[in-house]
């Protein structure tokens, strides 16, 4: 019989052993497929809703929820099926002497690897496309690290609540279901890009797209770019007959022929502005430490319920 | 003077349902007065009609739904929320009818009537369940058995003593809470196993197989003093999880990993710390020599045979050198002569000194490997009971049957198509064991 009063691997040695395991996972599974699509869909928003990002305050607003939305998606689909797929397989290791902590923790740097992979490959496309990124940096000396230190954390973020939708479910189709009600929550009450009423409005807090649109609306500088939308709205109603005559016209042909139509979308700007979306750094660092604090406590739920592991019926 | 009518409607219903489930209660042997308290009744009906799971399900809802109601009162009508509320009440209605439904389909089952039976239940379930519970035409082919008015096999309630050279098991009980009902999984159940045998467990389904040995590595906890060497199991888990091998039933291995990698990993995590990695390279190449899979050491697993990936899964805790292997169902899905090697390396396992424990459905082909063998069996309690340990050949006397098969046959009980004595074996053996002291 064995000695048993000796040592077997640690949590950190476990750890080493679960991050081989997984890179191991990302060349013979599919999980490296994760890389081309986080391209595919860079590009399909940045077709979309690109040509106004950061020029304009509604292009702004419409499109930073984009660029949310592409981060949640990636985070969800990175890690959805991760732990439920092998569950059978945990808990038979957990039974030989597994540390939960450690699987997890190797899945937390596993994702954290591909995260940044895919927000390098989205950045790289969006300057492909010529999107039009910040271009004055908020919190390190450049702009493109912020623009893609928010972009990974909302990512991972994401990322570490499909992690923990992984742990909670039983099966890939429960997580799979539950998957698009989230996706629903995060986008609809983002808090941005739909009005919501107050008594709601608390709940935005939880979700990674409100933290991510303001961080990105903010680094955008959204309070200095025109609003455009009051002048096409002006510009569609040139035809208005009031008392025989069209004063719209008037003043829309007053605007253009003194070539302030610009000031004028400045102007209405100014009447709009959101001190939420402020350029400032305090702005920023609050959106980044609300994403860690969900990351976090995503990643302590994931781990309390996996240690539960051993209650699974057969 | 509508609204009126139809409160009484309502009320009338509520009657008639209540007097036809004080009778249908009488009739499956329940106690009649459940059908007066809201909730435990609809858990009751579930028992009624072979529905537990959805009896329990059904009570939770309906008593979710009924928070729910009690809280709408507080909230401001047409409120954000109470519209709220009412949207989680509508869910939890539809699957109300949903529950029901399954709930009276069993009924209809149990009291063997024909199907169409349930648009009664659904659209007029009031007079459909008074109908059921007054008239005589309606009998249940099967009754509610109440466990605790049931006397269970004799108990032997002597415990073996602990030896210093194999593993000693003690279960006085294992139990589990199960919707607030304490339920015996396992019972009385003590004996020896030395080192260098080769057991068979044998039970029938539910007779607690997989408990028993979740019981004895420690991994669930009984009532229970388990020795290994001396050592004990339980307050040495820790360690001695390291010294027990358990082998699930299926392949629980990735399968885009290779043999090599799988089981290198394997013996990183099962293998001492202090144990070199050229020592466990070792180990892995003398263990892929063992289960003759060094052929294949750089195939995907999923790329391996039934039988390969069944002797990888062995090899995987095979790698620690433990003291005891338990093997679940290792030859299913196998073919006879597959299965028959395997039983052969296992065989061989034994022979070096360790304890081998095998479930099985198939035993007869391959019988004559083993040593010993441990008879489980469900008594009219529903628990785990000893109805047997010991030689192969001395049970076939004991049962008085010619195989495995025959003997599991007598001990399942009769609505599984067995003899239905599994009471009298566990008895007898219970009686044996007290004389023996």
């Amino acid at each position: 019989m064995a000695d048993k009063k000796v040592k077997h691997s640690g949590r950190l040695p476990q750890m080493i052993i679960y991050l081989g395991k997984l890179f191991r996972m990302f060349i013979f599974q599919n999980d490296w497929k994760v890389l081309p699509m986080s391209a595919i869909i860079a590009g399909l928003v940045s077709f979309a809703v690109g040509s106004n990002l950061f020029k304009t305050m509604e292009g702004t607003v419409l499109g930073t929820f984009a660029m949310a939305c592409i981060c949640i998606w990636n985070g969800f689909f990175n890690s959805i099926q991760v732990i439920c797929r092998e569950r059978a397989i945990i808990k038979r290791e957990h039974r030989s002497g597994l540390h939960i902590s450690s699987y997890i923790l190797a899945h937390m740097i596993y994702q954290a690897v591909l995260c940044i992979a895919q927000v390098i490959i989205t950045i790289a496309v969006l300057n492909l496309t010529k999107v039009k990124l910040p271009t004055k940096p908020l919190i390190t000396p450049w702009a493109i690290v912020d623009l893609g230190l928010t972009l990974f954390f909302v990512t991972y973020c994401a990322d570490m609540l499909a992690l923990m939708v992984s742990a909670i479910s039983k099966t890939t189709t429960t997580a799979m279901t539950i998957m698009p009600f989230l996706l629903i929550f995060q986008l609809v009450f983002s808090g941005g890009f739909f009005s919501i009423p107050k008594s709601a409005e608390p709940i935005t807090n939880l979700t990674v797209a409100k933290w991510g649109l303001t961080a990105l609306c903010a680094q955008g500088d959204y309070n200095s770019l025109p609003m455009v939308s009051v002048w096409n709205s002006l510009y569609k109603m040139r035809g208005l007959e009031y008392q025989g005559m069209k004063p719209v016209e008037e003043i829309t042909d007053y605007i253009l022929e003194n070539n302030q139509r610009d000031e004028f979308m400045m102007k209405t700007a100014e009447y709009n502005r959101n001190p939420t979306y402020d350029f400032d750094p305090a702005i920023v660092m609050k959106c980044w430490g609300w994403l860690l604090l969900w990351t976090f406590v995503y990643v302590l739920i994931a781990t309390i319920l996996l240690e539960f592991i051993d209650r699974d019926r057969r | 003077m509508e609204s009126n009518i139809a409160l009484l409607l309502q009320v009338l219903s509520v009657l008639l349902e209540t007097i036809g489930l004080w009778q249908i209660f009488r009739k499956c042997g329940i106690k009649s007065w459940y059908s007066l308290i809201p909730f435990v009744r609809e858990y009751q009906l579930g028992l009624c009609a072979d529905k537990e799971e959805e009896g329990r399900t059904y009570t939770v809802i309906s008593g979710t739904r009924f928070v729910l109601q009690m809280a709408n009162i507080g909230l401001v009508k047409g409120s954000r929320e109470a519209l709220i509320v009412l949207l989680i009440q509508i869910v939890l209605q539809l699957a109300i009818i949903v529950y029901e439904i399954r709930i009276y389909l069993g009924l209809i089952k149990v009291f063997r009537r024909r199907k169409r039976w349930i648009l009664g239940f659904i659209f007029l379930e009031g007079l459909t369940v008074f109908l059921w519970g007054i008239s005589k035409k309606f009998v249940p082919s099967k009754q509610v058995v109440n466990f605790k008015l049931v006397e269970g096999a004799k108990v032997s309630g002597s415990a073996v003593k602990a030896v210093s050279d194999g593993l000693t098991i003690n279960i006085r009980e294992r139990s589990a809470f199960d919707f607030f009902k304490k339920r015996a999984l396992l019972k009385d159940i003590h004996i020896v196993i030395p080192k260098g045998h080769m057991v068979l467990l044998l039970g029938g389904s539910g007779a607690g197989k997989t408990t028993f040995v979740n019981a004895v590595t420690g991994y669930e906890k009984a009532d229970a003093d388990i020795q290994l060497d001396g050592q004990d199991v339980y307050k040495e888990y820790e360690k001695m999880m390291y010294d027990i091998g358990f082998v699930p039933q299926q392949d629980l291995m990735r399968g885009n990993d290779t043999v090599m990698l799988t089981l290198t990993d394997a013996a990183s995590l099962r293998m001492p710390s202090g144990v070199s990695f050229s020592k466990k390279r070792e180990r892995v190449n003398e263990v892929l020599q063992e289960f003759g899979l060094a052929s294949v050491k750089n195939s995907l697993v999923e790329k391996l045979s039934g039988g390969q990936r069944k002797r990888l899964s062995i090899a995987m805790e095979f790698i620690s050198d433990p003291t005891i292997f338990f093997l679940d169902e290792p030859d299913s899905g196998l073919d006879g002569v597959v299965a028959r090697n395997l039983f052969v390396r296992l065989r061989a396992i034994a022979d070096q000194g360790k304890i081998v424990v095998v479930i099985t459905h198939t035993p007869d082909r391959v019988i004559d490997l083993f040593d010993d063998v441990i008879v489980l069996a469900k008594d009219a309690t529903r628990t785990g009971r000893l109805a047997w340990y010991g030689p192969v050949d001395e049970a076939y006397e004991f049962f008085g049957k010619t195989s495995m098969e025959q003997i599991l046959l007598s001990i399942n009980q009769q609505d599984e198509g067995g003899e239905g004595r599994a009471d009298e074996f566990v008895s007898e053996y219970a009686s044996r064991m007290r004389k023996v002291g």
